[in-house]
């Protein structure tokens, strides 16, 4: 290979790359100006209704074929003893909290993957493991994943768990929304076994509203606020409360979009390969200068 | 000419079909949100509360005349049909919001069964509202979580083992005839307080109850089952013992308002005392003995509403105003006067138009007393 064609093969490749990452980088500026689509599904979970009965934790094991104890042993409370968050064994589980209204009338409160509107793991990610589905749900690919696990320091709700027990093919778990099912046009397990309906599966933007409904019709019944209508740019999960969603271990979001900082910086560095460019000819001139300086101690 | 008439007909129909409508809308006192969704509901956009009233009823049959039981059997499918005791429920709901408590929604309809309104389908097109299954346990374990402290399922559901069959007829007359035991009310509940000027309030239940007309819901509106029905209590052996002084864990506020919808311009020592209060007795706390025929009146009939229990004139004529001396009838008092003394003048015996005092015979009588000689016979 002569020393004309490394050179072109640089040229072209730096042309492609550059060509390449400009085009990214405005695909996803135009991702995250849209916003989540018009049918975009989501559930409401309110907690003011939850009895904390736990089938829908039977429910999802069954669905996704995760070993689970009989449906009679989740009547058992002692469980709510201590605080737990879904794992690769459970990818969703309910706390109980106390509740400073009624202190017979516990807080309930199902954990599962909140399917943000822009995750920051499918950000994260990056050989494209996740998807963000343009009907809510954030799923994962187990083919391409390749066990780096930065979506898990990426997630701000420190939702998805890794196989650590596993040697061969540790697999990344988290709530996939049902996402088989529901493209069958069944409900999420979870909503489906609810008894009191403390889950409801619909529209995002219905969701809301009724919501809001829920809040103006019993202002005393419901603390003020959806959590998930506008935390980290929105989630499709939505949560109602009689409460401070701080005392239920929800953690204090802003609104902002949790990809964005990350990304800006990303694309930031690499936008229309302006910085590497400037960096390497920033590199290349001191060589140069360094070359001369040689060539005159030589003369 | 057929045509006019036609349409006079119509339009008669019509105007009395939305007359009686706008009449009880008027009527009603109602939050405008119990049957509208928006703000200002206009005739063409009501935006009403899906639920349909097609006639207008304003009062709820009683707890009695309601059904005994209910069979809810819609979802029949992994458990047998439940029994609902629909009577043992409305009574106790007499003092928890009453039928409301479930027929929400409702207020001025027919009673319409609970799946006109929720979907038996959790997979639906208006999810506004929860489907019958969430809407059943959404009402029924708002309370037994409560008194019960546990999800089971099998309080109220009987799990169906194969093919078993629901019959109706062999429903036990033990649960179609159960109903609410009397609700054993208190004499007295003295309270424990911490104010300074009097430690203890002496509440006499009964009193306010039989004197003083209250009725349970006076007071009990909003109770809760667990107000009597707590098992943790029942289990420790903590039955309220009412003769001896109580704590009661509420806000100061939220003490006195029980008390003050009556007792809001009365002094603080009228019940704080340093020791227990003697029952309300009408001649100790006010100096006018009540007796024969006014012991038998409310206390309304006296104290009229508007003006509370304020202290009358103890003139006869200022409750009697039509008395005098030639309108009045003597036999009233027990004492039917007798040819003679019924010409008198009513001063002649009772000295200055004092009637508190005992009468006087020695305008004419020099040897003569009451009581022991009487100016006619008495009468019962």
């Amino acid at each position: 290979m002569g020393f004309q064609n490394r050179r072109d093969f640089f040229k072209t490749s730096l042309l492609l790359t550059a060509g390449i990452t400009g085009i990214s980088s405005k695909k996803n500026k135009a991702a995250s100006l849209d916003g989540p689509s018009e049918n975009r599904m989501g559930v409401l979970v309110d907690t003011t209704v939850c009895i904390g009965c736990r089938s829908c934790e039977w429910a999802c094991k069954t669905t996704h074929g995760l070993p689970t104890k009989p449906i009679d042993s989740y009547l058992d409370r002692s469980v709510y003893d201590k605080k737990r968050r879904p794992d690769e064994h459970a990818l969703t589980v309910v706390n109980e909290y106390d509740n400073p209204n009624n202190p017979l009338l516990p807080t309930d409160v199902k954990v599962q993957c909140m399917h943000c509107e822009e995750p920051a793991c499918v950000s994260a990610c990056i050989v494209g493991a996740f998807t963000k589905h343009p009907e809510g749900a954030v799923t994962w690919d187990t083919d391409k994943c390749i066990g780096c696990r930065y979506c898990m320091v990426a997630c701000p709700f420190q939702v998805p768990s890794f196989e650590y027990s596993k040697a061969v093919q540790p697999k990344i778990m988290k709530c996939d929304f049902c996402f088989e099912r529901t493209k069958e046009g069944k409900l999420p397990a979870c909503v489906e076994v609810c008894p009191t309906e403390a889950l409801t599966y619909g529209n995002r933007n219905e969701l809301i509203e009724i919501a809001k409904q829920r809040i103006k019709r019993q202002p005393d019944k419901y603390y003020n606020h959806i959590l998930g209508e506008a935390e980290i740019g929105g989630t499709s999960w939505l949560y109602l409360a009689g409460q401070d969603f701080g005392k239920l271990d929800f953690p204090k979001l802003g609104r902002d979009p949790a990809p964005g900082v990350t990304e800006a910086i990303q694309h930031g560095i690499f936008s229309y390969f302006i910085p590497p460019i400037a960096l390497f000819a920033l590199l290349g001139s001191v060589m140069w200068i360094n070359r001369s300086k040689n060539n005159g101690e030589e003369k | 000419m057929k045509y006019f008439v036609f349409i006079v007909i119509t339009y008669l129909s019509l105007s009395t079909f939305s007359f009686p409508q706008e009449v009880i809308h008027n009527q009603v006192n109602l939050e405008c949100n119990t049957c509208h969704t928006c703000e200002v509901p206009t005739k063409n956009d009501p935006c009403l509360i899906e639920c349909p009233r097609p006639k207008m009823q304003k009062e709820f049959p009683s707890s009695e005349t309601g059904p005994d039981i209910f069979i809810m059997d819609e979802l029949e499918n992994r458990y047998l049909p439940v029994v609902f005791t629909h009577k043992l429920h409305a009574q106790m709901s007499d003092m928890t919001g009453g039928c409301l408590a479930c027929h929400h929604y409702n207020t001025l309809g027919p009673i319409l069964r609970c799946n006109q309104c929720h979907s038996e389908k959790r997979k639906r097109t208006d999810i506004s509202k929860p489907d019958l299954m969430a809407a059943y346990h959404q009402q029924c374990l708002d309370c037994h979580r409560q008194w019960s402290h546990k999800n089971d399922c099998t309080s109220c559901h009987a799990e169906k083992k194969g093919n078993e069959s629901f019959d109706r007829s062999e429903i036990s007359s033990e649960l179609t005839q159960k109903t609410h035991p009397e609700v054993k009310k208190p004499v007295k509940i003295i309270y424990q307080t911490d104010c300074k000027e009097g430690k203890l309030v002496t509440f006499f239940h009964d009193q306010h109850i039989n004197i003083f007309g209250l009725d349970c819901i006076s007071c009990h509106k909003n109770e809760n089952c667990i107000s009597c029905h707590d098992p943790a209590k029942v289990k420790n052996g903590k039955q309220h013992n009412f003769d001896k002084p109580i704590m009661v864990n509420i806000s100061e506020t939220e003490r006195h308002q029980r008390c003050f919808g009556c007792h809001e311009n009365d002094k603080c020592s009228l019940c704080h005392k340093n020791s227990e209060m003697k029952p309300f007795d009408h001649s100790l706390r006010t100096g006018w003995a009540l007796n024969k025929n006014h012991l038998k009146l409310e206390c309304t009939a006296c104290h009229t509403k508007d003006k509370g229990f304020t202290k009358l004139e103890n003139e006869c004529v200022s409750c009697h105003r039509n008395w005098n001396s030639e309108t009045f009838d003597h036999k009233v008092t027990g004492l039917m006067l007798d040819e003679i003394h019924i010409e008198f003048d009513c001063s002649d015996c009772h000295l200055d138009r004092d009637f508190s005092r005992r009468p006087s015979c020695g305008n004419c009588h020099d040897d003569k007393n009451f009581p022991n000689n009487k100016p006619g016979k008495l009468v019962n």
